[in-house]
């Protein structure tokens, strides 16, 4: 874990350093002259070479400071611990919808191989496949929110806030998960054991939910742990939308205005959040498929 | 206790029904104040800090936040703000204010010389590193002459001075503020004499304004001087241009002041809405770095003047909405504007610019960059202009930036041709894009030329705002000679506003200005 954040940290500081354009300019608008500029410059330490500045933040991460915002004038920490709730919340609510639509989707469709329900999920999900998050995101907005009025259009601080977003990420989710738990059920309903467990009288339904679903959803699990980084990351573009100030919006607007102690405070935060979710994915496998061991 | 499988099932959907009641309840809590005005405007953008002192990016919030010394009129004209009258000797080098004696500010503390003297002083610190400083060049110092009577002393005659003090920029703070709030200060406390006080700052998503109650030492020229007729401002940031517009339709906010010329067509079809336009104190022009090949040759500059369709190109980009501009400031500048601007500048003449090149060596043609930020404004600009200068062999290669890249493009001055848009409601703008001292930045047409410092300077520095006005004309009247840019087009401001608000009246100079004065919502 460490060596990735050390290498994801140089990378994206080195991205800050060499591409064009610095935060000050936009502190000081365009009326500002040489000196005080410079002024400003100096105070975060902007003047000093690529290594010296790198060292110096890295330092403070160990201390677990991430430094101060060179925009806003105050910690990082604080500003990802405000902006980060919402994100996750969005983020959690639209991983819960992913599981429970993909999975009975996948299921249904698997065991009622190559009939109507089976060709509506699979035809579903390719249309969910195909569009892209920000945009269905976009068309719930503008049914649920702007025409019937059930939802705020903009971020209102209540619950109710969530649910679009968290709906644009779960749907569009569900659709490449139900495909994948499809694909693994076939696979595990043609095994040998299943069709002892049915020529034992079992009901269909134990044998399909606790004897193949068991066995299938190691794959699944795999997905799901690189998707759920995924679509802590991948909330930007609903943020912006639904005007929603979680961590994503954060990290565009430093983006843009090269403020990159936050940046690098966000990125962090969420290449941990990837690691942490693969971690949470590996835990998982064992206690779904006893056989699995960490020692 | 044993619980069987029905019995699961039915817990699990009244959990659900019990979760779903409290989310839908939770949030209907703002019903019982009905009685309550409030007005929400839309933003597409927050500031970072709510300090005019530290950044150039101000939150409107601190319009209400703050009073100044001087306020400007609907006319433009300058009237008293804190300052209830000023006198300027006979040398036009000191400025005595004389103060209101019953100002309070937020925190109770009373208002007086030694809040001006340090918020001035604060501002022209170079350790405070303000944006502003510049502004305040003229001031060499503030003294307090009695607990009520500021003199403030300049190096040079400078009458634009009323102008810098009736900025948002200037808005007083209390003596101190830095020391007694800490940290805090521009972030979770900002402290002003203004009509609203902040209540609540979520950064990036909105801020929350409440009346002071004890106000009432507002201008003169409103119809009403306080306290605001609108308990709350809230300023929402909706970064998404779409959903700002859906909400303005929806009435989840009821004033924008910055609506996009796309939006105006539908917007007008809403009955609920009603747009006002005026012509913006913007210019938006094509510039290019007159210290290198071929912009160095005044011929060369003149046939680019020549080769644009200003029309064309307002219908392509701003959809109609908009004023040609041939001058160097936007005409609502009535005072300072050259009114032959259009007489003197150079007309759409494809023909006479071909022939201009030809003179100036480049029978051919040229083949030259046109960098633009990536805006979707300045890149249809960039697109119709490249396709403008075509017409007359000009083959511009167009080179977009983000808009930071785009600023370090210019201070390191890579730029050729390339496509500039300001907002500024004052002469001196002139003075900061032209003068030689402002080289390389601010200076991005990178202009260093004798004459027009000189004729810049004699004109800031003139003893009266009469006379500097007349002044400025002289200099817009070398400029466009010189052809040192190729002036386009002026924007206007518009501003979409819902039926709940009552009274509108455009402000040319602060468009929130009077808000909770002239300007009311109604209850819900």
């Amino acid at each position: 874990m460490v060596p990735v954040l050390i290498l994801m940290t140089l990378i994206v500081f080195m991205i800050f350093y060499f591409a064009p354009g610095d935060p000050v300019s936009r502190i000081a608008g365009p009326n500002v002259t040489q000196e005080v500029y410079d002024n400003i410059m100096q105070k975060h330490g902007l003047d000093q070479p690529f290594v010296v500045q790198y060292f110096k933040f890295a330092k403070s991460v160990v201390k677990g400071d991430l430094g101060i915002s060179i925009l806003q004038d105050r910690p990082v920490v604080e500003m990802i611990r405000e902006r980060l709730p919402v994100t996750l919340q969005i983020g959690l609510l639209g991983f819960l919808i992913t599981f429970i639509i993909a999975i009975p989707a996948g299921v249904i469709a698997a065991v009622k191989k190559n009939t109507v329900v089976d060709y509506l999920c699979m035809s579903g999900s390719l249309l969910g496949i195909a569009i892209p998050t920000f945009w269905f995101g976009m068309l719930l907005l503008y049914v649920f929110a702007y025409k019937l009025r059930w939802f705020p259009i903009s971020g209102d601080g209540t619950i109710k806030q969530l649910v679009l977003p968290a709906f644009a990420i779960g749907l569009t989710n569900a659709a490449i998960t139900a495909r994948m738990v499809r694909s693994s059920m076939l696979e595990v309903l043609k095994q040998d054991y299943v069709r002892t467990a049915k020529s034992k009288g079992l009901y269909e339904k134990t044998v399909v939910y606790s004897h193949a679903l068991k066995n299938a959803m190691i794959p699944i699990i795999s997905l799901m742990g690189l998707r759920l980084g995924w679509i802590i990351g991948g909330s930007v573009a609903l943020e912006i939308i639904f005007s929603i100030p979680g961590i994503g919006r954060l990290m565009v607007d430093s983006i843009l205005a090269r403020d990159y102690p936050v940046v690098q405070g966000a990125m962090i935060v969420l290449t941990s959040s990837i690691i942490f979710a693969n971690i949470l994915a590996d835990i998982l496998y064992s206690v779904v498929d006893p056989r699995i061991r960490y020692s | 206790m044993k619980v069987n499988k029905m019995e699961k099932v039915t817990l699990v959907i009244l959990a659900f029904a019990l979760l779903l009641s409290c989310v839908l309840t939770g949030c209907s809590k703002e019903d019982s104040k009905k009685t309550e005005k409030t007005l929400v405007i839309g933003y597409d953008r927050d500031a970072e800090i709510m300090d005019t002192i530290k950044t150039a990016w101000y939150s409107d919030a601190l319009i209400y936040i703050h009073d100044r010394l001087v306020t400007r009129d609907y006319e433009f004209g300058y009237k008293p703000g804190l300052a209830e009258r000023w006198d300027v000797s006979d040398d036009g080098l000191v400025w005595t204010f004389h103060l209101r004696k019953d100002v309070k500010f937020h925190d109770d503390k009373e208002f007086k010389a030694e809040d001006v003297k340090w918020t001035i002083d604060t501002i022209k610190d170079p350790n405070t590193g303000s944006p502003f400083s510049g502004d305040l060049e003229a001031i060499k110092e503030v003294n307090i002459v009695d607990e009520h009577t500021v003199d403030v002393v300049l190096n040079y005659p400078f009458p634009n001075l009323l102008y810098n003090l009736s900025g948002t920029a200037s808005g007083i703070h209390p003596a101190n503020a830095y020391e007694t709030y800490g940290d805090d200060y521009g972030k979770r406390v900002v402290i002003g004499t203004g009509p609203y006080k902040l209540e609540e700052w979520t950064p990036g998503d909105k801020t929350v304004l409440v009346k002071n109650e004890d106000y009432k030492w507002g201008p003169e020229w409103m119809s009403n001087r306080g306290p605001a007729l609108i308990d709350k401002i809230v300023l929402k940031i909706i970064p998404d241009e779409n959903s700002r517009m859906m909400e303005l339709e929806v009435g989840g906010i009821h004033i924008l002041r910055n609506v996009p010329e796309t939006y105006v067509e539908k917007l007008e079809k809403n009955d609920d809405i009603t747009i006002y336009s005026e012509p913006a104190t913007k210019l938006g022009y094509l510039a290019y770095a007159t210290d290198k090949e071929p912009f160095t040759d005044v011929r060369v500059r003149r046939a680019i003047n020549h080769a644009l369709n200003r029309e064309e190109i307002i219908q392509f980009v701003l959809r109609g909405i908009g004023e040609e501009a041939y001058g160097y400031l936007p005409p609502a500048l009535t005072d300072e504007y050259l009114e032959e601007s259009e007489e003197l500048a150079y007309k759409y003449d494809p023909e006479k610019a071909k022939q201009l090149l030809a003179e100036a060596g480049y029978p051919d043609g040229l083949e030259l960059t046109l960098s633009a930020d990536n805006s979707s404004k300045s890149s249809k600009l960039a697109e119709i202009i490249q396709v403008q200068l075509k017409e007359v062999n000009i083959d511009a290669k167009i080179q977009p930036y983000d808009s930071a890249g785009y600023a370090d493009m210019l201070r390191e001055g890579k730029q050729e041709l390339f496509i500039r848009e300001y907002s500024w409601s004052n002469a001196d703008i002139i003075d900061w894009f032209l003068l030689s001292s402002r080289f390389p930045y601010p200076n991005h047409s990178r202009w260093v030329d004798e004459k027009s410092d000189e004729l810049i300077t004699y004109a800031a520095q003139r003893p009266t705002w009469d006379e500097r006005a007349e002044a400025y004309k002289e200099v817009q009247r070398y400029l466009i000679d010189e052809a040192v840019w190729a002036p386009i087009y002026i924007p206007m401001n518009m501003i979409a506003a819902r039926k709940e608000v009552k009274n509108f009246k455009y402000h040319p100079w602060m468009l929130q200005y009077n808000d909770g004065f002239d300007l009311e919502v109604s209850g819900k």
